[in-house]
């Protein structure tokens, strides 16, 4: 399958974000948090974005935040495909009573809506954007769980396993040997997928207010302070809305792209 | 979605009866998740009010005693549960009023929201089905179906604030009045909503329209000179209303979610404003609350879904 | 098609009741956890009830004198003990029952219970020893000791007289949805986070002197909640309230840039929103360190930078309005180079690597605790960039809610904590200086302060002494550097222009209502 002009735009966008979060020092002359403008100032000499509502260089606070917004969902979606992933092979591998205690608990866990799963923990554990990273890691953990046993559980009836099987290799070496490098093209998609949700899930904790310190720049946690602003000073909410909008959407059409490279689908 | 139907010898009221069942169990697991996720992180309910100096270190052993909390935590778990059947979720430790009864003031609000968002949404996602699947090769068709798909990508903050904006730039315009008020009160949180959830309700009905259309009786009727108008239109729609419409069940929990984010947005009072409140009070013995209502209603719109599409396929029926 | 149709029929099932020119919508800031004035503490609370209620005496807004209210005339015996008030008669309770002075009794001691837990009219009542009935329309308020701020406390809602026959039927609990005053307006319904409802009450013919109408001029009264402060300009433009308080200062400019809207800007006595140094927690427990701090914050900057052109710059540890203020110890101004002095001089050197500073490897790390209401986290983040500029490791945290930072404040791991205060008498400083205050968040334990303060406020009634105490302890406050003062609170209220009388009380926050007129 042929890259389309969208999806080598989704990639140059996401490269983008994370080339300038990543070398946010070198391109921005200000810090996220001095303030050295006018404030609202939609422009200014040197400060290309402006200055939010406490004249801080905006250029400044949307890279350092996409370091935050882009790298939190690094984590979160890795905790749930490890946690998930985990669970989901030991259910594919072991069977039994095994594959039913993770099948019933991921299938309880997954009647309470994912966000809602992940607020209940932010509640317990209290404010703070290391407890949103969790929160959401864990909220996206049940339903890893449940796909990623299903794909193991194709896997294995495939002939080779069978062959495995029948030729007297132990279950778990079966399971390192064989599932996990052939699962890789599926948990590559399903990783696109869950980054997507746990980037949806972390901007929109953060945007209702769950990130805790205020003065730490993240997209979602701007986005809600662009809204005090939004007739006085558009562009404060204009520019995180648009860097959230356009992951998102880059996010996706690299995950639709990749589901239609996958062999057998 | 769970399939419904793995033994077809079961009769279709049997079948009903070991979905409500099985509902029944998550809903039961879901609660107790809520239980064990807020004990074991050790946060004490009481022990805020001390903080605080809202009581006295004696009217807190009270309360704990009153609580239960002094109880080893299986009985404790155990009365959770009772409590829970008789309909009781226990006490907010900031208001001293019963959670059932806060939940109850704040739901009227949710709910016209809800089912307002609810209305937009099948109305939107079946406009947007329509023309995605009537012609999907064509322009009008593609631009529904990215339509579609952005309405499920896009976080409700994001087309809330956008909606917000331009309903702001008009409002400034246009002045006040009596439609811009209700405007700004409901029908504007309830279409943002209602897009949010279209998405899922358009691809349910272009998935269903295109493969009818590619049906045996549809070409028939195109042979036999029936023009590709309205009435091929409905001939092809019918079959796909079915999963459309027990996709409403759904919807309604996804709803439910999304008006967490809606209120916060548009400043709405309802459940979901209390649920984040909650949160950040350290109220949780409301956002348990919330959580266990909300398990209820998710698990229960599955199983209306499910039995609604039994009853609305005449297949699915037959097998049964 | 399907969706004008549909359109149609929301908007008809959404659209609001048609209002009949004498209904009136008014926005509330913030949602209390309660709202019984003899309970519960909130500000927002007296924005309605004050309305609700009547009290024993008024404050005239514009002299500060105490005028008759339920209580006709009353007598202070010369040492300062026994206040003795003479009723009126004739006025009744929303619920017909009569006002008299087992009423009032029954008010004070429903406030004294232990079992209710008042969070703000006991202490208003200070060292009330018990209530004396002397005959039907005579009751007498005898004290342990002489409080000169009495009168004060009585003029407010907290202390408004409620109908003894709903405290009894409803109990603490329930009957702040339940509310039974003698005031002009009636209390119809509440539901938390969502309304209020007020009625006018047809029979009011007690109005005191401090109002300029005699009887309420609109029929029904509406309350909402607009806690999003970016929501509040909106819903003024779009019609759906007629009066917004705490409106963000561009909102206020651009909104008045328009006929349509007038502002009311309207300063709050009290203490200015402050923050409060940890004396017993390093590094501010160093007077050096504090005072730097103090030197290191460029205020007028913040405050014009948040606030925009309305609110003062705070000067001492009470507003420039309110009772006991002097102008005599103005805090220092900003001063960047005295403040680095000052932290060397303390030993804390600033690397020349990192620009950090240390002391003996210790890095000067400062926590700020500050509450989410209203623009503070703003200017705490603004605090917070001047002290990193001074060299300081900060951190922040954010304290949803009163509750929450109270509880934050238990813990005691903060250097600096935000806060503001609103009153009329000066003796609100008493809980936030005393060693044994509630609010004591300095955690400073010094005697000369406590006698001070009890000077002040137990020992005399003359006006002239009292202020030399308060005076001597701004001073006190600023040497010790004990807070880092920001601004004197300035209220925005944001009115449709055709609303007509809008006044407040002595204490700024509170409407008269019963003055409120709709213009075309």
């Amino acid at each position: 399958m042929k890259a389309g002009v969208g999806v080598w735009l989704a990639g140059g966008w996401l490269c983008l974000a994370v080339g300038a979060s990543l070398f946010a020092p070198l391109i921005s002359v200000h810090g996220p948090q001095l303030p050295v403008g006018p404030a609202l100032s939609p422009s200014a000499p040197g400060l290309p974005l402006g200055a939010d509502a406490l004249g801080r260089d905006f250029l400044a606070r949307l890279l350092y935040g996409g370091r935050l917004s882009l790298w939190a969902c690094v984590l979160a979606s890795a905790l749930s495909l490890i946690g998930g992933g985990l669970a989901g092979l030991a259910a594919a591998a072991v069977g039994g009573v095994i594959e039913r205690l993770v099948l019933w608990s991921a299938n309880s866990a997954l009647a309470i809506p994912g966000l809602l799963l992940a607020m209940l923990l932010v509640a317990a554990m209290g404010p703070g954007l290391p407890t949103v990273v969790l929160a959401v890691g864990l909220g996206g953990t049940p339903g890893m769980a449940r796909i990623t046993r299903s794909i193991f559980l194709q896997l294995r009836q495939s002939s080779y396993v069978s062959a495995a099987e029948a030729l007297g290799g132990g279950r778990r070496w079966i399971a390192v040997r064989h599932l996990l490098p052939n699962a890789r093209p599926h948990l590559l998609s399903l990783a696109t997928t869950n980054y997507a949700w746990a980037f949806m899930g972390i901007t929109t904790l953060t945007f209702l207010g769950l990130a805790g310190d205020p003065s730490i720049p993240e997209w979602g946690a701007m986005l809600n302070d662009g809204r005090s602003h939004l007739f006085d000073a558009p562009h404060l909410a204009l520019w995180p809305g648009l860097a959230i909008g356009l992951t998102i959407l880059a996010v996706h059409t690299l995950g639709t792209w990749q589901a239609r490279l996958r062999p057998g689908d | 979605m769970v399939p419904v139907l793995d033994r077809p010898a079961l009769g279709a009221l049997a079948a009903i009866g070991r979905r409500a069942l099985e509902g029944a169990v998550t809903a039961w697991a879901a609660v107790s998740l809520t239980f064990v996720a807020l004990r074991l992180t050790g946060t004490d309910p009481v022990s805020n009010l001390l903080s605080q100096g809202l009581a006295s270190p004696q009217q807190v052993e009270a309360l704990r005693h009153r609580l239960g909390l002094d109880l080893p935590l299986l009985i404790q778990y155990l009365q959770f549960l009772a409590r829970l059947l008789r309909g009781d979720l226990g006490i907010s430790i900031y208001t001293n009023r019963p959670v059932l009864g806060v939940i109850a003031e704040q739901l009227p609000q949710t709910a016209a929201l809800a089912s307002c968002g609810l209305l937009i949404s099948l109305a939107i996602g079946l406009g947007l089905g329509v023309a995605a699947g009537w012609d999907e090769r064509g322009l009008g068709g593609r631009l529904a179906g990215g339509l579609a798909g952005l309405a499920t990508a896009m976080p409700v903050a994001l087309t809330g604030i956008l909606a917000i904006w331009l309903v702001g730039l008009v409002g400034q315009r246009a002045g006040a009045s009596e439609w811009m008020a209700a405007l700004q009160r409901l029908l504007l949180p309830a279409l943002v909503l209602g897009f949010a959830s279209s998405g899922a309700v358009a691809r349910v009905v272009q998935a269903g329209l295109r493969e009818s259309l590619k049906a045996p009786y549809i070409l028939a009727a195109i042979s036999r000179g029936l023009s590709p108008g309205p009435r091929l239109l409905w001939h092809a729609l019918r079959p796909a209303l079915p999963p459309a419409i027990s996709l409403i069940a759904l919807e309604a929990a996804f709803l439910f979610g999304g008006t967490v984010v809606t209120e916060t947005v548009f400043s709405r009072p309802g459940l979901g404003r209390l649920l984040i409140s909650s949160i950040l009070q350290g109220d949780y013995p409301i956002a348990q609350g919330l959580v266990i209502l909300a398990a209820v209603v998710y698990t229960a719109s599955y199983v209306v879904a499910d039995v609604l599409s039994l009853v609305l396929d005449p297949r699915l029926r037959r097998t049964a | 098609m399907a969706l004008v149709a549909l359109a149609a029929l929301l908007l008809s099932a959404c659209s609001p009741a048609p209002s009949g020119g004498t209904s009136l919508a008014y926005g509330l800031t913030l949602a209390p956890t309660g709202i019984d004035p003899h309970l519960n503490a909130s500000s927002e609370l007296g924005i309605p009830l004050s309305s609700v209620y009547d009290t024993l005496v008024f404050q005239d807004p514009e002299t500060g004198q105490f005028v008759p209210g339920l209580a006709e005339k009353w007598s202070i015996t010369p040492e300062g003990r026994t206040y003795t008030f003479t009723l009126r008669h004739g006025v009744r309770f929303h619920d017909g029952t009569l006002f008299n002075a087992a009423a009032v009794a029954a008010n004070i001691n429903y406030i004294l219970d232990p079992d209710n837990h008042s969070q703000k009219a006991i202490f208003m009542l200070g060292p009330l020893d018990s209530v004396e009935v002397i005959d039907d329309y005579t009751v007498a308020l005898h004290l342990k000791a002489p409080f000169a701020p009495l009168l004060d406390s009585l003029s407010q809602v907290y202390l408004g007289m409620a109908s003894p026959a709903a405290l009894t039927k409803w109990g603490p609990s329930d009957y702040q949805f339940h509310q039974v005053g003698t005031g002009p307006y009636r209390f119809v319904e509440y539901i938390p986070n969502d309304h209020l409802t007020l009625a006018a009450n047809p029979d009011y013919a007690w109005a005191p002197s401090v109002y300029r109408q005699s009887r309420p001029g609109i029929a029904t009264i509406t309350f909402r909640f607009y806690v999003d402060s970016a929501t509040r300009a909106l819903a003024l433009e779009n019609g759906q309230v007629d009066i917004v308080g705490e409106i963000p200062p561009q909102d206020a400019q651009r909104l008045t840039k328009t006929d349509r809207f007038r502002l009311y800007p309207i300063p709050i006595p009290g203490q200015p929103l402050e923050y409060f140094f940890n004396t017993r927690l390093a590094p501010t427990d160093d007077v050096k360190v504090r005072q730097a701090l103090i030197l290191g914050v460029n205020r007028t900057s913040i405050v014009r930078t948040v606030f925009g052109p309305y609110s003062p710059v705070a000067q001492g540890p009470l507003a420039a309005n309110s009772l006991g203020f002097t102008s005599e110890f103005a805090f220092p101004d900003y001063d960047l180079a005295a403040a680095e002095q000052l932290l060397d001089a303390a030993g804390w050197v600033k690397e020349p690597a990192t620009g950090e500073r240390r002391r003996n490897g210790t890095a000067l790390s400062l926590h700020i605790v500050a509450p989410d209401y209203g623009s503070n986290p703003e200017v705490a983040q603004l605090i917070e960039a001047a002290w990193k500029s001074l060299g300081a490791q900060v951190s922040l945290e954010i304290a949803p809610g009163f509750g929450q930072l109270k509880s934050l404040q238990q813990k005691g791991a903060y250097n600096a904590i935000g806060l503001n205060f609103f009153g009329t008498d000066p003796d609100q400083l008493r809980p936030f200086f005393a060693g044994q205050g509630i609010y004591n968040w300095t955690g400073l334990q010094d005697p000369a302060i406590d006698d001070l303060l009890n000077q002040a406020s137990q020992s005399t009634l003359d006006p002239a002494a009292r202020m030399k105490s308060y005076a001597t302890l701004a001073q006190m406050v600023r040497e010790d550097a004990l807070l880092l003062p920001i601004r004197d609170y300035v209220d925005l209220v944001v009115a449709n222009s055709r609303v007509q009388g809008l006044r407040f009380s002595a204490q700024g926050w509170f409407p008269f209502l019963i003055d409120l007129r709709l213009g075309p």
